[in-house]
């Protein structure tokens, strides 16, 4: 059984998870507003599906229940970067594509982009004050040159990639809502918020 | 006839010297050895050979030719045939197709064949029948006519062709036959027999080749496009379509439905989508449509300072292209055959775009050249320089004194003027009086400052001034005036 933490950083904690959660609800909502534009840009309709794309985290879990709190952030950030790699290669794209014709768009993509850098440093920020190590960048134990490109895809396949990596998105940031609620409960055994390993 | 007896004696050219005659026999007879022979009427020996098969090979007479055929089968017999040049029917060799190479992003089938002319005399005109097949069921598309002539060497002839649909969405053949107006030849003429198909596999025959073709083309504005969806066989195809619309399909093969597209519009900014709908799954392809650049209107250029040239268009209708495909602009000056590419931004179209002044030179001929994927145009214009001065504002306008009745001011006017002459005009006015205009025409210099004295102002009145210059020589614009400033006269 970890120790029980200490006043301060529970208080710090919950803190940092209150102001999480507060991101990703603006996240989820600045996201489904980039949602709606970018399907009426892209020329697509709402009901496009989108099979799996690759590379892109699922949100939905089995068992979410019984993950640690080490296990919740873990996953998080994980997700995060990746969605935070997939965004800038949309808005390379996208500038390829449209150069300036739809600045508008762009303006969007590029602010979630810095919400979503911005809710992977706060996840981080709440790995350290568990004094629990922050995991590298996936590139950073690849070789020096980096993962492989990814294989070009068409432009329609772009396109419901897109789709795809903001609808997944989207069901992350009210995923990560309900991580750091969970994360924020105080234990019911001592009513101090208990460590992360321990809050299922 | 007796049994056996020789019979149907038919002859025919392939190449207007050598002729292949035949014959059969009638029904009953046991086949034997065959003595053949043949004299021309001019008195020349006859020539004979034996022969098993019912076929020989023998030069064409320049008229006419008798010919005895003696068969040894179940009795003797002998039958003699007088062959007249005009019994002899010319076919041509079946031609012979060296390459179909398919240029996929045009839709195009390049074919090259040889017309094996060195068989036949110089000069004779020939016909070619080119025939395009597709699909499963090689269905005609269309059969071409093309004429050349033949000049008794063998030349590689080529012919393009460019299908209404993506050469990826179904197998395209070509047949080819031949005919040649042989005029000095008296038989009856035919065409050739047609060519083996040569075959253009389509995505359809390759396992895993689906997806819509073609695949994010451009395409003009008015275009008619046929867009094919290519999947497994034993995949439903639901729907096809084309921006918001959907369209009736075609089948072309097991695995692939087509759509027709008429007078396509302009795309969006993110090119139109053309989506195929499986039972398990989508297919697309975007196609952006546009318009070819405008020819480029009013280009103008002029110098602000002779150290850039500025040359400014009106691009004419906006090609509805952007991004890579965007319209891109360069100029290109003859002279020294210097090019710069011009970054035009296609959303607030600023047309815009500078080329250096060149050492020692006064006059440029510029090319502004236009380009994106659907087209391209050009505008020239050839300028000297020192008659298209269009200096900027003059800068740091600044009283440096003043008196009852003068005021002394010098202002900085950025550019190299060394060798031309400035036209400055100072405007002065107050609340007494009118607004008056002053000129001053100064020797011009590198980035430098200039100074003019006022007189006969009045005293104790509040002036209000500034500046603008121009080229004394060769007026072409003024600049932009410079701010105001204000001075009372003591």
């Amino acid at each position: 059984m970890a120790a029980a933490e200490s006043p301060s950083a529970a208080l710090r904690r919950r803190d940092l998870c209150s102001r999480g959660i507060r991101l990703a609800g603006k996240m989820r909502a600045d996201v489904v507003d980039l949602l709606d534009a970018y399907v009426e840009q892209q020329g697509l309709d709402a009901s496009a599906s989108a099979a799996a794309v690759e590379g892109v985290p699922l949100a939905a879990v089995e068992r979410w229940d019984e993950q640690t709190g080490t296990q919740r952030l873990l996953e998080n950030l994980a997700a995060y970067r990746a969605f935070r790699t997939l965004l800038a290669q949309m808005l390379e794209e996208q500038r390829e594509q449209l150069g300036e014709a739809d600045a508008g768009l762009g303006r969007a993509l590029a602010a979630v982009l810095l919400q979503v850098s911005a809710f992977a440093y706060h996840l981080e920020e709440l790995l350290r004050l568990e004094s629990r190590g922050v995991p590298g960048e996936e590139g950073d134990e690849e070789e020096e040159d980096g993962p492989p490109p990814p294989p070009r895809l068409s432009l329609f396949e772009q396109k419901l990639r897109g789709l795809g990596v903001l609808r997944e998105l989207a069901q992350w940031a009210v995923r990560s809502v309900r991580d750091l609620r969970q994360l924020a409960k105080p234990s019911p055994a001592t009513g101090a918020a208990p460590g992360l390993a321990e809050s299922p | 006839g007796s049994p056996g007896d020789p019979q149907n004696l038919k002859c025919l050219t392939h190449n207007l010297h050598k002729m292949l005659c035949t014959w059969g026999v009638s029904s009953r007879g046991r086949h034997g050895q065959t003595d053949f022979c043949y004299t021309t009427n001019d008195l020349t020996p006859q020539v004979c050979f034996k022969t098993k098969e019912r076929r020989v090979e023998i030069p064409i007479p320049e008229s006419s030719i008798t010919v005895t055929i003696k068969s040894s089968g179940t009795a003797f017999s002998t039958r003699e045939f007088v062959i007249h040049q005009k019994d002899i029917s010319f076919v041509p060799v079946t031609p012979h197709i060296l390459s179909l190479m398919p240029d996929f992003p045009t839709s195009t089938l390049n074919l090259k064949w040889s017309d094996n002319g060195s068989v036949f005399p110089y000069g004779l005109d020939a016909l070619w029948q080119i025939q395009i097949l597709r699909k499963e069921a090689m269905e005609v598309v269309t059969q071409v006519t093309y004429y050349s002539k033949l000049t008794h060497e063998d030349a590689i002839l080529s012919w393009s062709w460019t299908s209404d649909m993506p050469l990826e969405c179904t197998s395209h053949y070509v047949k080819i036959r031949c005919y040649i107006n042989a005029t000095q030849f008296a038989g009856p003429k035919d065409w050739s027999a047609w060519s083996p198909a040569k075959v253009i596999p389509g995505k359809d025959t390759e396992p895993g080749g689906s997806g819509v073709f073609p695949l994010d083309r451009v395409v003009a504005v008015g275009s008619d496009l046929v867009f094919c969806c290519v999947h497994e066989e034993d995949e439903h195809i639901k729907n096809m379509t084309y921006g918001s619309k959907s369209y009736t399909m075609t089948q072309l093969s097991r695995r692939s439905h087509a759509i027709r597209v008429l007078n396509a519009s302009v795309s969006n900014t993110s090119g139109t989508n053309v989506v195929c709908r499986l039972k398990h799954g989508l297919e697309g392809s975007v196609v952006f449509v546009g318009y070819a650049p405008d020819i480029p209107q009013n280009l103008s250029c002029e110098t602000p300072n002779f150290l850039i040239i500025k040359c400014t268009w009106k691009p004419g209708r906006p090609s509805g292209l952007y991004g890579e495909r965007r319209t891109k602009y360069s100029l290109f000056e003859r002279t020294s055959g210097k090019n710069v590419s011009c970054e035009v931004n296609e959303v607030n179209r600023d047309h815009v775009c500078g080329f250096p002044v060149l050492p020692d030179q006064k006059t440029y001929d510029f090319i502004l050249g236009v380009s994106n994927p659907i087209g391209q145009a050009q505008s020239s214009l050839l300028v000297d320089i020192t008659q298209r001065v269009h200096p900027k504002a003059p800068e740091k306008l600044t009283i440096t004194g003043n008196n009852s009745t003068s005021i002394q001011l010098r202002w900085f006017v950025n550019g190299s003027f060394a060798e031309t002459r400035l036209l400055c005009q100072i405007e002065i006015s107050s609340s007494h009086s009118e607004r008056k205009l002053h000129n001053v025409s100064v020797p011009g210099r590198k980035s430098s400052t200039y100074t003019a004295e006022l007189n006969a102002l009045r005293p104790d009145t509040k002036y209000q001034l500034r500046v603008r210059c121009s080229a004394a020589d060769h007026f072409w614009r003024w600049s932009d005036w410079s701010r105001v400033v204000e001075q009372t006269t003591s």
